[in-house]
């Protein structure tokens, strides 16, 4: 009897101390998360596909770069044919309340959190692994997904947040910092402000180290085929790239003096690591321009379908469907006209390059492909550009704008074109719209600035500032709940 | 001459016990069974009081010295009642032969449990034990189908989608929905199933389904914590305990059972319109009215209508519903040879079952065959079931819906007595939909089809440690494969305006599965100074199952007639190949204990340990516990002298049982490759779902009162039970901001509080058993109402999304009843604009529908349900009748909502109820339910649409014949009986609604044919 309970106790305490690792049972036709993140490529792979992610239409393959975005910031033409144009010509009303509108936002926000949730579990997970990484591959990673949820949150917060120069205390959209099955509080945008220049000064510490500074953007593969994780700085939230982002965003929270002092910083380096485009490539008419100037990009993403945004959008065989290209008033007085009022020329790279006639209208070439197919340059959506960088130091120079009259000139000078002799609000925006178009940044502009939106050179048929065009409503899903 | 040798043997021994030695004695005789006469070998033999004894040796011979005083010899055998003979220094002879008979405590009197066995009287949980006969004579399609017309807790919810289908699974409850919102629609298991134990190993409704319900022994329906507690986490939902017949001991036996069904269709639920009716309706509707002021389009319109109408002037008539529907026949048949002694024992069987179903093309054929032995020696036995199944269905390709769309006035068949591939097809240039012919897909070369294959193997040893103490090890084992094919031919309507290369359809999905579950318990009873009677159950189980699931589809047949996956042009586009896999482990600790004073004060306790690798690794083990106690006021002895009540139990439990039945995966957070899109980088991954391995697993907290009541020596019987069910927290699927990152997420969130009673009744006016003569009349009702509590605004999305759906009636709010039917109140038609009339919240009326007056206007759930029965058994004849009734419940009439009124520009093409026709609202109807007829106007849900659902329906009706022995003999067998069952006969309700979408309800009559050799 005695030898029964003893039996039966043994074999309870066995059965006890093995059960528990029984029980973890992996999935086999998923990636569970302790498998994926058990090694450095895991993490690697996760922050790629982050990356991958960003080229989705709602974000920035489409709608937050050359589509949505754009038609809010007036850049393009929208014809009066409902067949043709549908839904765009209430967007370019600022009629964000139709179920079209309503659902495309929601899928921009949706997926905009899904990526920062993505990143929130990358960081979580970084915190506590025990993987060993190589070299400062920690630091990057951790700095790169910083960068990720912060640039993230930044443009929601552009997008979704108010005005920030009238009211920086107005409730916006959430800050997720964790993971979390309970809903975050939204925060006031100045709070947001705080988290995001909190979260890319922590990254930009981390990315201290970022090869970027030592060996630039390198931008070809590894010749020994060894991984291409270290290479095309330019594709990553590098260290330039988060500096030039704390400089854009100090910008739009209002804080000039770190503005100036970051885009400066980009400047500086620019020299070796974002050299201003080979002229040779943009001036006359080059055969293979490199429309996009690709030198000069500090980050940008990598779109294995480019062409197909050109051809979604841009390319003039779209008609009689509808084609994005700038009001040609607009173009030829004072974009690319104008003389020394405006700073607009057809000397101008920019122009040359970018607007190419068919028939009496000039169309947005930017995103056709150059001729060598495989070059990586052919895939690039830029994100922060070296313009950018000299524009903000302008604008951020002073409260009266003429000191930062040399930025510009620095500028139109790599551009081909003759000195301003002063700068205005109204020139710099032009120059902003010269620099930046279809790049998803003017509406942001029009808004930081709180200015009317230039859509035609008639000022009387540009939509006037407004909360109601500038302030998009947030998801129901948000208030709703 | 056997026996002859064994008289001479018995006369001997006994000559020698009493010319033994002074002081000692030597008794010697053989044991034998009561029924049968087989020896009993192993049976102990003692001295009451002392230690040491014998054992009956092969042939059931023993031999006992014992000192030559008075004393009791007790006989002892697993099984058997003790049997204790005094040994009066003189009856030597009487211990020549001892016979023992088995344990009084038959199935009627014992709770299986399916880990452990209790006597009925000492079980302090709420239980329903059904023999087989029993279940058999209320209907023989399934056990499930059964069980529901046995006992109102146990609900088969009637799927007025899938009618009849016998290939699809019914939903099943036992004392209602313990919850779970939207978990179904994201896992597709049914979260408030009860766990299904069948001969102590967990199984799937489907097996249960196709189990012959020949092999059944015994089904128990265990329902409250006390009982359920002990399967745990699977718990809250009751379980269902099935056991199959054990072989008989005896020479080798053969019986036969068989049933031959017949299965029509019921559309006596449809309302159609015929061909003058629909086009009288058309006409109204303004279908042959143009709007555009073309002059040629009137005229073609009008050319269209008389058209049609000369169709009808012809006599065309077109029933369609009659096209898809046949009579359908089912014939099931169990052969079972069984026989041995009583160390081995053995069972064969073979079952065969096919079943048409009403609709044609609908068939379910299972073959399965099964093997039981049963070995024993001295203390130990080992037995062994094995089962081999073999499954082959298939499903019609067109659905009975769109039979019941096509209009009338079209003919089936064309001038040459060909079916057309549309019934209308608008001439070239005019902007209109083509009417395709039901008939035609119908009579394409497409299937949908599925096979099975599969086995079970439970092992089970047992050791008889000692009389008190028993040891069991078990083992199960179940393969199953499956294998689903359809086919879809290109000259389907569907691919009408596709590509060639894109036509035709074929997928094909195989299931794999592999399940395996062990068992170990050690078992004790002990009756202690013959008042404290002690039970206890320990034990450890384990289980693993692996269900994985391939599938592909393949496009580009060019052909109807040739259909192989071959022939196909290649793969869908963007199509990939499908697989997942999921693997499910658990493993658990259970003790049960039970102790009843004097037979009259019981307890019951259970825990259980829980490990599952579904629960996150924070909350990987649960515990799940129970206490139950009874009071047999019978056996008090203020109760005992007068005799009046053979049963008068008072019990009560409470307990926590859980709830598992969801997804593998829950608690991982998985990745997925964006495949998509590579880079320079190469690959990337990103989130595929989120695991929460925060969420506390559903569990239940389940209070139950009973009384359990039989007096007026057996004639009345009765069943008393109050339950209230905690259900805390709540798992849901839930709808969140998009700014965490995920659209919904799976959620504790809220609790639902259900309380409900049930009653059973049977009075037998004429109680004759010893004749074989009986009345009995039984009656059982039963009873819930759920409500939310503290959900707060957790389902304001489904709130939202149900108030602006077109049917959605189901609400979410806290003290709101699961079932309840929201809506705004409406006071009807008004006679003098034709308008609806809405109440709002504050009781105003107003014209204009505002969602926000919803309110609660009825409730699905009835106030009280159940079954009315009578049988009457006079000597071998019986005869049954159940009638179920449902009373105080309401519906939202959707053939209303949606085939009377809120018919618009496309559904008026379909054929719809006759009522959308009569009683509409016009200028000389001004008195009508319904508004007037309009395509455009939209009707919102409103209470005029909720309407009383009070039904009376003819579930069973049966009758039977047990040929007398003295027939049978004569036609050399052991027995025969025959059957004839009806189900579903006859269908009174308050409120006519269209049922059997898909697939229509059937009424069933079989006949059954019972014969043993």
């Amino acid at each position: 009897m005695r030898k029964i309970y003893a039996f039966i106790t043994m074999v309870s305490l066995a059965v006890l101390t093995s059960c528990d690792a029984w029980l973890d049972v992996k999935p086999y036709d998923k990636m569970a998360q302790d498998e994926l993140l058990s090694s450095e490529a895991g993490y690697m792979k996760l922050l790629n596909g982050i990356y991958i992610e960003l080229n989705r239409d709602m974000l920035y393959g489409g709608a937050m770069s050359v589509e949505m975005i754009e038609i809010m910031g007036g850049a393009y033409v929208i014809g009066t044919d409902n067949s043709v144009w549908g839904n765009y010509a209430d967007l370019a009303e600022y009629e964000y309340g139709t179920d079209y509108w309503r659902a495309r936002l929601n899928e921009t926000w949706n997926k905009a959190y899904s990526l920062i949730l993505n990143c929130n579990l990358l960081l979580e997970n970084l915190e506590t692994t025990d993987v060993r990484f190589t070299g400062d591959n920690y630091k990057i990673i951790k700095g790169e997904a910083l960068a990720l949820r912060a640039m993230l949150h930044f443009d929601m917060l552009r997008l979704f947040g108010p005005v920030y120069s009238r009211n920086p205390e107005m409730l916006s959209i959430p800050y997720y910092k964790k993971y979390s099955v309970v809903p975050n509080e939204r925060l006031a945008a100045s709070e947001v402000a705080a988290e995001i220049t909190r979260d890319l000064h922590e990254a930009r510490i981390l990315l201290a180290n970022d090869p970027v500074r030592t060996s630039g953007t390198m931008t070809s593969a590894p010749s020994d085929g060894s991984s291409a994780f270290m290479y095309y700085r330019n594709l990553r939230l590098n260290y330039y790239a988060v500096t030039a982002l704390l400089a854009r965003s100090a910008l739009y929270f209002g804080d000039n003096d770190a503005a100036y002092k970051y885009s400066t910083e980009v400047i500086d380096a620019a020299q070796e690591v974002f050299p201003f485009v080979d002229r040779n490539l943009v001036s006359g008419s080059p055969e293979d321009p490199d429309r996009i100037f690709s030198s000069e990009v500090i980050f940008a993403l990598t779109h294995s379908q480019r062409n197909t945004v050109f051809k979604g959008y841009f390319d003039p065989s779209r008609i009689p469907n509808y084609v994005f290209r700038m009001d040609n008033d607009l173009m030829s007085n004072v974009i690319y006209g104008g003389g020394a009022v405006t700073g607009g020329s057809q000397d101008d790279y920019r122009y040359r390059v970018n607007w190419v006639a068919t028939g009496a209208n000039r169309y947005f070439y930017k995103y056709s492909d150059m001729v060598d197919s495989g070059s990586i340059t052919n895939t690039m959506i830029p994100m922060i550009r070296l313009g950018e960088m000299y524009l903000i130091a302008a604008e951020s120079r002073s409260a009266d704008l003429e000191a930062g009259v040399s930025y510009v000139n620095r500028l139109r000078e790599a551009r081909g074109v003759s000195k301003l002799p002063t700068l205005t609000r109204k020139t710099l925006q032009y120059e902003y719209i010269r620099e930046l178009y279809g790049e998803g940044q003017l509406f942001f502009m029009y808004k930081r600035m709180f200015s009317p939106v230039i859509v035609s050179s008639s000022d009387s048929r540009n939509p006037q500032p407004s909360d109601a065009i500038f302030v998009v409503p947030l998801p129901s899903s948000e208030t709703d709940n | 001459m056997r026996s002859f040798c064994s008289v001479i043997f018995l006369f001997l021994s006994s000559f020698f016990a009493a010319f033994a030695q002074d002081g000692t004695v030597v008794l010697k005789g053989k044991v034998m069974d009561s029924v049968d006469g087989y020896s009993l070998i192993g049976v102990g033999v003692t001295v009451e009081g002392r230690s040491g004894g014998t054992i009956t040796d092969v042939d059931g011979y023993y031999e006992l010295k014992i000192p030559k005083q008075q004393c009791d010899v007790v006989f002892s055998y697993l099984g058997y009642d003790d049997k204790v003979i005094r040994y009066t220094l003189k009856n030597e002879s009487s211990f020549s032969k001892v016979i023992m008979h088995m344990n009084a405590t038959q199935l009627d009197d014992v709770v299986v449990t399916g880990v452990y066995e209790r006597k009925k009287e000492s079980f302090t949980g709420a239980s329903a034990t059904f023999k087989s006969d029993q279940l058999k004579s209320v209907g023989t399609t399934n056990v499930l189908q059964s069980l529901s017309t046995l006992d109102p807790s146990f609900k088969m919810m009637e799927s007025s989608q899938f009618g009849s289908n016998p290939n699809v699974m019914p939903e099943i409850e036992i004392r209602g929905k313990t919850s779970v919102v939207g978990l179904k629609e994201e896992y597709g298991t049914d979260p408030n199933q009860p766990l299904f134990i069948l001969d102590g190993f967990e199984t799937s409704i489907e097996t249960i389904m196709n189990l012959n319900m020949n092999r059944v022994a015994s089904v128990t329906i265990l329902k409250d914590a006390a009982s359920t507690a002990i399967y745990g986490s699977k718990a809250s939902n009751g379980v269902v305990v099935i056991e199959t017949k054990a072989p008989a001991r005896g020479r080798l036996q053969l019986s036969y059972k068989g049933d031959f069904g017949l299965s029509l269709a019921d559309l006596s639920d449809y309302n159609l319109m015929n061909a003058r009716e629909k086009l009288e309706f058309e006409t109204l509707a303004g279908v042959y009215k143009d709007n555009s002021g073309d002059p040629f389009a009137q005229l073609r319109l009008d050319d269209l209508r008389n058209q049609r109408l000369l169709e009808i002037e012809r006599g065309v008539d077109t029933y369609w519903l009659s096209e898809p529907v046949r009579a359908g026949f089912t014939h099931k048949h169990n052969i079972y040879a069984e026989g041995g002694e009583d160390k081995i024992r053995y069972g064969v069987g073979l079952s065969v079952g096919n079943t048409n179903g009403v609709m044609k093309g609908s068939d379910r054929q299972t073959l399965e065959g099964n093997v039981d032995l049963i070995y024993r020696t001295g203390k130990f036995q080992f037995s062994n079931k094995l089962s081999i199944n073999w499954l082959d269905v298939s499903n019609p390709t067109v659905s009975f819906a769109e039979y019941a769309y096509a209009n009338p006035y079209y003919r089936k068949y064309n001038a040459d007595g060909g079916i057309d591939k549309y019934l209308y097809y608008p001439a070239d240039g005019v902007d209109d939909y083509p009417v395709s012919n039901p008939l035609w897909n119908a009579h394409l070369n497409n299937w949908d089809k599925a096979s099975g294959f599969g086995f079970t193997n439970n092992f089970i040893f047992e050791w008889f440690v000692t009389k008190e103490l028993r040891l069991r090890a078990k083992f199960g084992l179940t393969k199953q494969d499956d294998d689903e094919q359809a086919r879809l031919s290109p000259q389907h309507t569907q691919f009408d305006d596709m590509g060639e290369t894109e036509k035709g359809l074929y997928t094909h999905t195989q299931i794999k599965e592999l399940i395996y579950e062990g068992d170990l318990a050690v078992t004790f009873g002990k009756l202690i100074a013959e008042k404290h009677m002690l039970n206890a159950v320990g034990g450890f189980n384990f289980s693993n199952s692996r269900r994985q699931i391939y599938g592909y589809s393949a496009t580009g047949f060019t052909d109807d007639q040739f259909d192989a996956p071959s022939f196909a042009n290649g793969y869908p586009v963007g199509d990939s190949p499908d697989y997942s896999e999921s693997l499910k482990r658990a493993a658990s600790f259970y003790i049960n204990g039970g102790y009843a004073y004097d037979e009259r004060y019981l307890l019951d306790f259970n825990y259980r340990l829980d490990g599952a690798s579904m629960f996150g690794t924070g909350n990987r083990f649960r515990n799940t516990w129970s206490v139950g106690t009874g009071w047999n006021i019978h056996k008090e002895p203020f109760m005992k002298d007068s005799g009046f009540f053979s049963l008068l139990k008072l019990r009560g439990s409470v307990g926590n049982p859980g709830n598992q039945n969801f997804a593998a995966y829950q608690a991982f957070s998985t990745y997925k490759f964006n495949g998509w899109m590579t880079n320079v980088f190469g690959t990337g991954v990103i989130l595929n779902a989120l695991g929460n391995t925060e969420l506390s697993w559903q569990e239940t907290t389940n209070y139950d009162i009973g009384l359990d009541l039989t007096f007026w020596g057996e004639r009345v019987n009765a069943t008393f039970d109050y339950y209230w069910k905690h259900t805390d927290p709540l798992l849901a699927i839930i709808t969140t901001p998009g700014s965490m990152g995920v659209t919904s997420v799976a959620m504790n969130a809220g609790s639902q509080k259900t309380r409900g009673w049930e009653a059973t009744l049977r009075i037998s006016p004429i109680y004759r058993p010893a004749e074989g003569i009986m009345w009995n009349i039984s009656i059982n009702a039963t009873s819930s109402k759920s409500e939310y509590a503290d959900i707060g605004n957790s389902f304001s999305a489904l709130n939202e999304s149900g108030k602006t759906s077109l049917v959605g009636t189901t609400r979410y709010y806290d003290g709101g009843s699961p079932t309840a039917i929201w809506a705004v109140r409406s006071a009807g038609i008004d006679p003098a604009t034709g308008k609806e009339l809405f109440i709002k919240k504050d009781g105003t009326y107003s014209f204009t529908y505002d969602v926000n007056d919803e309110v609660v206007v009825g409730d699905t759930q009835p106030k009280v349900e159940g079954l009315l029965g009578t049988s009457l058994y006079f000597k071998g004849l019986s005869v049954g009748c159940y009638l179920r009734y449902r009373v105080g419940g309401q519906v939202f009439n959707s053939s209303l909502f949606q085939k009377v009124e809120n018919i618009g520009t496309q559904e008026v093409y379909n054929n719809q109820d006759k009522r959308a026709l009569y009683d509409r609202w016009s200028e000389n109807n001004r008195e009508a339910y319904f508004k007037g007829i309009s395509l455009v106007q939209r009707t919102e849900k409103s209470s005029r649409f909720v309407m009383d659902d009070n039904s009376l329906v003819g579930e069973s009706f049966n009758i039977g014949y047990e040929f007398p022995d003295r027939i049978v003999r004569r036609m050399r067998m052991g027995a025969l009986n025959i059957q004839l069952n009806m189900t579903d006969m006859f269908r009174a309700t308050s409120v006519r609604v269209e049922r059997g979408i898909d697939y229509p309800f059937a009424r069933t009559v079989t006949m059954s044919l019972g014969i043993t050799f």
